[in-house]
């Protein structure tokens, strides 16, 4: 049944009652409510497909909640537009219900997270564990336990609490699903909202209780260590995530460890270093890298406390220059804790790679302090006797013996280590972690010499991360400091704190007072392209807060103001590439963003032939468009909608109304015609007063080849016939309301239409142009286009081009600025008549651009 | 626009607070409720125009929650609120009737144009209904 079967007039045409008139009145309202609904619903599309566009570029960081969100989004705007467009003709376009799901079946399987198998033991000795086990322990435990049981290196005796048990713990109660709610319904780019998820989840999981048998394993593993030990042991608990092998993001170390844990504690610090793979660091660090939240698994390592004499990092290479060989040495008395926190500052050996090893450099710290082994849990820091602050914390011996050790371990595993170590005081070496080490490229433009610039504020300091950097000064002393942090900021700290590096992709540069250059947030700072300088003396009292600044860590300065000739332009980095959460939106968008839909008039414009989302959205507005055109233009509506306009004169221009778009006195006229005043439109006044503004000069005159161009043209081109009946006519029409216009006319030899809504929410308001087609040859109508589109480009319009078909599309302007633009858009549409003509003479297409611009000024600017 | 209607749930007291009080400010008519049974009761003395409802809640989940009161009381428009994204259920709902699929988080501007939206539809309905019954 057709929609007009059942209409009440349709039997009595003769004479139209007063409930016939109010049930026609009904009937367009809510036709008109579902055409609005979905030209809403497209312009959401089209928002968050740039947003995927933008997204696919990857200079922006986002995570897996982002890419389901985003396109669950868009597949949900998709359906509403073909829920509406069936509402417009009784559901003439179910099929397209089919081919959104076809579409859809190829999305969704993109989205859905990735299960690690829950199969496999729930602890593992470390005497068991090889590189073979890095699906069940991490890859930081696997190494570590294939140094002590293939290469013989001595390693602490302990457990490993596997992924299996993460997961399980993980699934117990829907947790995971909680988490990734709190995850998903936060504001990624709100700092405060990020800093109160991360403490949300990290406080559930810690308050949820492990699964029975895997609390249970865990105990029964420490109960067999100590009597392994002969005695109660103390055991240091380490993180050991899986997942985290993307591409040049070879470690984060932005988890927990807890040191000196006894067994009473032992089960809540294995939560404790769970939990922090949503510390808010770790977060941020895996947002910017794209690694996917549930491919990250943390393996937990119980291995003993080794009472450390010293203690630190070594590293089998230099991680500043891929082209240095030598082992590079950082030691504090005690504990390796100071290194890898980087909160104070040790000494540092450089060992050549040469037979027979030998020291080639040091820098002895003055160590005031040091990390040891509370009596009790936990550990603390002591004062140095003076006597020792300043001696080396290693042997010339013992540099050796690491320094050929990490060899060994770098010979084994390949790429360059990052070894953590510790020596007890009986001068035991022993391994406690190692991971590859990430090497940058060096410098090879080398270091400008700093007194040719200007004279530095201050200087000194180790480069933790080679580069300069300038923006204005930002000190952060506390926590909730970081929450004001500005982007571009320079970030001034005391320590190098491993959980600043939650601010590093805002950061510009990073200064310290105190830190080494072995430390995790040194490590994340040559990881991120963060140019930083730690150790520098009075670096928190030197400066103002804002004041701007300029930090060349390569020269060790820091300089007042923008100091341009060391600022070397950097090209931006596409934070995003080849990560894994970037591949899975590519995968997903490859039914998402590509057009083929892309010429209405072609057979191949149907429901069949949509292979995207957007081919779906495309079909759904071109359809919604022509539905409601040809619902009012109609017999039995014409008389209620469709009237000529009258301007003075009548014009050939037609008005189609879809409610409220005609004044009530011009509705009462009989004569079909409506008066300009009478129009109701807010966006279809200020286009009609473009197209009206200035009178046009007619064509431009065209030389013989331009001419020769058209006629040729018009012996191929069925478009050029205009006895032929195309879409709607020949006519132009408006289709307008209050708010809408929508307009399409074709002049002459083009196509052109203009759609635009301009209401009270400003957040809604759009105006979008379409041309297309013209007399001259291809190669003129595409510079046409392109002529067009520059034009459009000044005013902020996203301009598409394909071939001589231009889009053209401005969101969400207030209503001055909308109206501005709709009128230049009304002065285009006039004036590029036939300008395909003369589109390869570059003088007159000069001429033309700029009388424009100078007729452009009628429409006053509006801020 | 007039005052509407409007019935919150959520699970999350916050969030349900803050949207009430907001709502409320804009001069509608504002109840909230903790749980879909809850909401059930209500809504069989509160006559809402909108729904605004969470999909996951413990006890009555959003969907069940949403078909009942479509069973009910069709006229009432019901939008989905929610932080899981899931496609397979946004359009589960929708093909229950839901007027839309929203996911926290949601500008609240945003949310009131929404709301506004549903309300507009279902006074058309109740209009074109009205004038069928009248029309006999």
């Amino acid at each position: 049944m057709s929609f007009f079967d059942w209409l009440p007039f349709r039997k009595k045409q003769a004479e139209k009652t007063q409930e016939d008139l109010a049930e026609i009145r009904r009937t367009f309202a809510t036709r008109y409510d579902h055409f609005r609904l979905l030209i809403q619903a497209n312009s959401e599309t089209h928002e968050l497909m740039a947003e995927l566009e933008e997204a696919l570029r990857g200079f922006q960081p986002y995570g897996m909640h982002y890419v389901r969100a985003l396109c669950t989004r868009i597949s949900t705007s998709i359906f509403q537009m073909i829920r509406h467009l069936n509402e417009l003709d009784q559901g003439s376009y179910e099929k397209l219900y089919d081919q959104f799901s076809v579409i859809q079946d190829k999305i969704v399987p993109h989205l859905e997270s990735r299960q690690h198998n829950g199969e496999g033991k729930l602890v593992l000795a470390l005497s068991e564990v090889g590189r073979d086990q890095a699906d069940l322990c991490g890859p930081k435990m696997a190494t570590l336990g294939e140094a002590g049981n293939k290469l013989g290196l001595k390693i602490p005796a302990g457990f490993v609490v596997t992924t299996v048990s993460f997961s399980k713990f993980m699934k117990k109660e829907g947790l995971e699903e909680e988490i990734d709610r709190l995850i998903q319904t936060a504001d990624a780019d709100d700092s405060e909202a990020m800093f109160q998820v991360s403490s949300k989840i990290m406080q559930l999981i810690i308050q949820s209780d492990l699964p029975d048998d895997v609390a249970a394993s865990i105990l029964e593993a420490y109960d067999f260590l100590c009597g392994s030990q002969g005695g109660e042991v103390k055991v240091a608990v380490r993180s050991s995530a899986l997942g985290e092998d993307s591409e040049g993001a070879a470690f984060a170390g932005q988890y927990r460890s807890i040191l000196n844990v006894d067994r009473s504690s032992l089960i809540l610090a294995c939560k404790e270093v769970m939990a922090s793979k949503y510390s808010l660091q770790a977060m941020a660090y895996r947002i910017n890298r794209g690694i996917r939240d549930e491919d990250v698994a943390m393996s937990v390592g119980c291995i003993m406390m080794i009472e450390a004499a010293a203690g630190g990092v070594a590293y089998s290479r230099s991680p500043m220059n891929i082209r240095d060989e030598n082992i590079s040495i950082y030691s504090v008395w005690g504990l390796p804790k100071a290194v890898v926190d980087g909160s104070v500052e040790a000494d540092e050996f450089m060992v050549g790679r040469t037979v027979p090893m030998q020291v080639i450099g040091h820098h002895i710290a003055d160590k005031e302090e040091k990390y040891v082994c509370d009596t009790g849990e936990g550990v603390c820091s002591v004062q140095q006797l003076t006597s020792r602050r300043t001696e080396p914390s290693l042997t010339d011996e013992q540099l050796v013996i690491i320094a050929e050790q990490a060899v060994r371990i770098e010979d084994h595993f390949g790429p360059a280590q990052d070894i953590e170590w510790a020596i007890t005081k009986e001068g035991d070496l022993y391994i406690l972690q190692c991971r590859p080490l990430m090497q940058l490229e060096g410098s090879p433009e080398g270091v400008l010499q700093s007194s040719s610039v200007s004279i530095p504020e201050l200087t000194g300091g180790r480069t933790a991360s080679p580069g300069v950097g300038t923006g204005p000064i930002f000190h952060v002393r506390k926590d909730a400091d970081t929450l004001h942090f500005p982007d571009g900021g320079v970030l001034v700290i005391k320590q190098a704190l491993p959980s600043r590096a939650a601010l590093l992709s805002r950061c510009s540069a990073v200064i310290t007072e105190q830190g080494g250059i072995a430390g995790h947030l040194a490590n994340v700072s040559r990881e991120f392209g963060v140019p930083a300088l730690f150790g520098v003396k009075g670096a928190l009292t030197s400066f103002e807060e804002g004041q701007v600044v300029t930090v060349d860590a390569d020269g060790r300065a820091i300089y007042d103001g923008r100091i341009t000739e060391l600022l070397k332009e950097k090209p931006r980095h596409r934070l995003m590439r080849g990560s894994s959460v970037q591949a899975t939106l590519r995968k997903a968008a490859r039914h998402i963003v590509r057009l083929n839909l892309i010429d209405p008039d072609s057979l191949k414009f149907k429901p069949a032939y949509c292979k995207t989302l957007h081919d779906i959205m495309r079909y759904c507005h071109e359809m919604a468009v022509r539905e409601m055109f040809e619902f009012g233009t109609k017999k039995e509506f014409v008389q209620a909608a469709s009237r000529q306009l009258i301007c003075n004169v009548p014009k050939q221009f037609w008005i189609l109304n879809l409610g409220d778009g005609i004044a009530p006195e011009g509705r009462k006229r009989a004569d079909r015609c409506v008066l300009l005043e009478h129009i109701n439109s807010a966006p279809m006044q200020a286009l009609w007063e473009g197209m009206q503004a200035v009178p046009w000069e007619g064509p431009p005159a065209v030389h013989t080849k331009g001419l020769l161009s058209v006629m040729f043209e018009a012996t191929v081109n069925p478009d050029l016939n205009t006895t032929s009946s195309s879409r709607f006519s020949q006519r132009n029409y408006f289709m307008i309301s209050e708010r809408y216009c929508c307009l399409q006319s074709r002049f002459g030899f083009h196509f052109c239409g203009v759609e635009a809504l301009l209401g009270d929410r400003v957040s809604e308001n759009y105006a979008s142009f379409q041309f297309k087609g013209g007399a001259a040859n291809l190669e003129r109508r595409i510079l046409r286009a392109k002529f067009v589109g520059e034009i459009l480009d000044e005013f902020d319009f996203k301009v598409r081009i394909r071939e001589d078909n231009l889009n053209a599309r401005l969101e969400g302007l207030e209503r001055l600025s909308m109206e501005r633009r709709l009128k230049i858009l009304g002065y285009l549409i006039t004036h590029t008549r036939q300008l395909d003509m003369i589109m390869t003479n570059s003088f007159e297409v000069e001429k033309y651009k700029k009388k424009f611009f100078e007729d452009f000024k009628m429409f006053h600017a509006v801020q | 626009m007039c005052s509407i209607k409007v019935l919150l749930v959520d699970d999350e007291g916050d969030f349900l607070r803050t949207l009430g009080k907001r709502l409320s400010k804009r001069g509608n008519v504002v109840e909230l409720a903790g749980s879909g049974e809850q909401a059930l009761c209500l809504l069989e003395r509160f006559e809402a125009d909108v729904v605004l409802l969470d999909v996951k809640m413990p006890g009555m989940d959003g969907l069940t929650l949403l078909s009942l009161i479509k069973q009910k009381w069709p006229l009432i428009e019901a939008i989905m609120l929610t932080g899981h994204a899931s496609v397979e259920v946004a359009i589960r709902g929708m093909e229950l009737g839901a007027f839309d699929y929203m996911m926290k988080p949601v500008k609240f501007e945003k949310l009131y144009y929404k709301l506004e939206d549903a309300f507009r539809r279902k006074m058309h309905q109740e209009e074109r209904i009205m004038a069928m019954v009248k029309n006999g």
